[in-house]
């Protein structure tokens, strides 16, 4: 018992001291989209070390609590990987950190070349359920799509002009890695990730294929060019005039100082 | 003679004991070879980079392990006096302890995520802990205490009454009983409690993702966000490109971590109450 109970005042005592330990030079919360959280942590990382005493959280959970938490206080920045809404962007503003596009993939042993927005279309509604009709093998089709709030399906869903009740999926994934292994591991399998990642996959020898959007191949370059339709801009998204901070941290993260850390995460530096 | 059937039987049983060994050897195998090869020193005393696909682990091995001590430090004891007032101080069969129990092995049997909203609603948002290793910690010892109090409680029952009454013959108060009698001799169900519980916490991805976070400084104070491994394992599959060799490392370290945390516990458990078992 002595020893719990001396456990029990150290744990206390900590407790008591956690006023102290805030940082001195202010800090800024970050929360929301996945995909770019690992980017933000980093571009974070830099920005502590450039300023000391400067602390930066990053935290995830999807772009709409990026949109619910920058909206209601919780955080400084939301993290958004998708253009803001019409109604969004009454309260709250993007700042644009990097581009990212959303590619369809198949399995590297599916001979299908290219789908037109027609088949793709029949293929997510469940009115081709055979690669048979869609120019390949007698290989029944195995539908991926993405968990509601995932802004890859809204902007699958946007391009589509497709509801999500519409689509008939045999999985329901959620992030761009588990989309790349469900169809890897699925020869009959379609599903839509985000370019780098699917590179960056397929240059390490897993077993997918990109599909061109219509006509225009799926890669990074084309997502810069802007030529590429299925694409996204990765936003941090502040409710009216960020704090000085804040601000500071946005800037940073927009300039050049960044541009090898957004490239590290298969993303796409912006045009300037 | 055998009969052949009771031949098949054996050898069913031989079969599913070798299927279980064969699942965990698998497993292993699977994550030690993808994993063994960047396991090294620098890997657990660096700090990770580049979304951690290079350098290591040495800030999320630290916020795991104050994780797990916030937990284990607010459930064991918190478990183990809910045990002993369940065991002792309840009448068998009375209906507040059967609805306890019940409502005990519905929490026990409760999805995690479910743990990590409640974790994330009260002790991040409503007592204003944010996203801290006390919230995470807080949060698990929520999810380790009911299997925690129904093993220990069994561990009790367990313990035969004729201890009782020669403790009570001896003139010792209940308190004392309890604990140089009692609690020293339910000590393995007390260990195989904090067993499951540990290792259910270790495990935890769900229940931390909202309340301890996703930050992977080296924590300063338990007032900081810090991510623990099982989410540095999911973020790292999930999530970063080319992240599958260090999440293997990274789920290596975390089996190492629990087995030791596990031998750990039940050498303490043992030694700490049979001492007192002795005097």
């Amino acid at each position: 018992m002595k020893r719990f109970l001396i456990f029990l005042a150290t744990l206390l005592a900590a407790l008591a001291i956690l006023p102290g330990a805030q940082a001195a030079g202010g800090k800024l919360v970050l929360t929301g989209s996945s995909t770019v959280a690992p980017l933000a942590l980093e571009i974070g990382k830099r920005f502590e070390a450039m300023n000391p005493g400067v602390r930066v959280d990053v935290q995830t959970g999807g772009s709409s609590r990026g949109v619910a938490d920058a909206m209601n206080g919780l955080a400084d920045i939301g993290l958004v990987s998708r253009a803001l809404k019409p109604e969004e962007t009454k309260t709250l503003t993007a700042h644009t950190l990097a581009l990212d596009g959303v590619a369809l993939i198949v399995h590297a042993g599916n001979p299908v070349r290219q789908l037109d927005d027609a088949q793709i279309k029949a293929i997510y509604t469940g009115q081709t359920r055979n690669w048979r009709a869609a120019g390949g093998a007698d290989l029944p089709i195995t539908v991926v799509n993405k968990a509601e709030g995932r802004s890859t399906l809204e902007l699958f869903l946007h391009y589509t002009g497709l509801k999500n009740s519409q689509i008939r999926a045999q999985a329901v994934i959620g992030d761009n890695q588990q989309g790349i292994k469900t169809v890897a591991g699925n020869p009959g399998a379609i599903g839509y990730v985000s370019i780098g990642a699917a590179e960056y996959a397929v240059e390490h020898g897993v077993p997918i294929k990109l599909l061109p959007m219509a006509g225009v191949p799926a890669t990074t370059g084309a997502v810069r060019s802007g030529r590429f339709p299925l694409s996204r801009p990765l936003n941090l998204v502040t409710r009216g005039a960020p704090s000085p901070l804040a601000a500071r941290f946005i800037a940073f993260a927009r300039s050049p100082a960044v541009r090898d850390l957004i490239e590290a995460q298969y993303f796409v530096p912006p045009p300037r | 003679m055998h009969n052949p059937g009771d031949r098949l039987f054996g050898l069913a049983l031989w079969g599913a004991a070798v299927g279980v060994t064969a699942v965990f050897a698998w497993l292993f195998a699977d994550i030690a070879r993808l994993g063994l090869g960047s396991l090294s020193l620098d890997f657990i005393a660096t700090a990770p980079e580049n979304a951690g696909r290079d350098g290591g682990i040495a800030p999320i091995l630290v916020s795991t392990l104050l994780i797990l001590g916030v937990a284990v430090g607010v459930a064991a004891p918190v478990g183990l006096g809910a045990a002993v007032w369940l065991n002792t101080y309840t009448r068998a069969g009375s209906r507040g302890g059967r609805r306890i129990r019940l409502a005990l092995d519905m929490l026990a049997g409760m999805p995690s995520i479910v743990f990590g909203l409640f974790g994330n609603a009260f002790f991040s948002v409503f007592l204003g802990l944010g996203f801290s290793i006390l919230s995470g910690g807080l949060t698990l010892a929520a999810m380790i205490l009911p299997i925690f109090i129904r093993t220990v409680e069994a561990g009790l029952g367990a313990v035969e009454d004729g201890w009782r009454l020669g403790a009570a013959a001896l003139g010792l108060t209940r308190s004392a009983a309890l604990a140089h009698v009692i609690l020293p001799a339910a000590a393995p169900a007390i260990g195989a409690g904090l067993m499951l519980g540990i290792g259910r916490a270790a495990a935890e991805t769900a229940a931390l993702i909202f309340t301890s976070g996703y930050v992977d400084r080296m924590p300063e104070s338990l007032a900081d966000s810090g991510r623990a491994l099982a989410v540095h394992i999911y973020d790292l599959s999930m999530n970063v490109a080319g992240g599958d060799v260090h999440a293997a490392a990274s789920a290596l370290v975390l089996v190492a971590l629990v087995a030791c945390v596990n031998l750990m516990a039940v050498a303490l458990s043992r030694r700490w109450l049979t001492r007192r078992l002795a005097v």
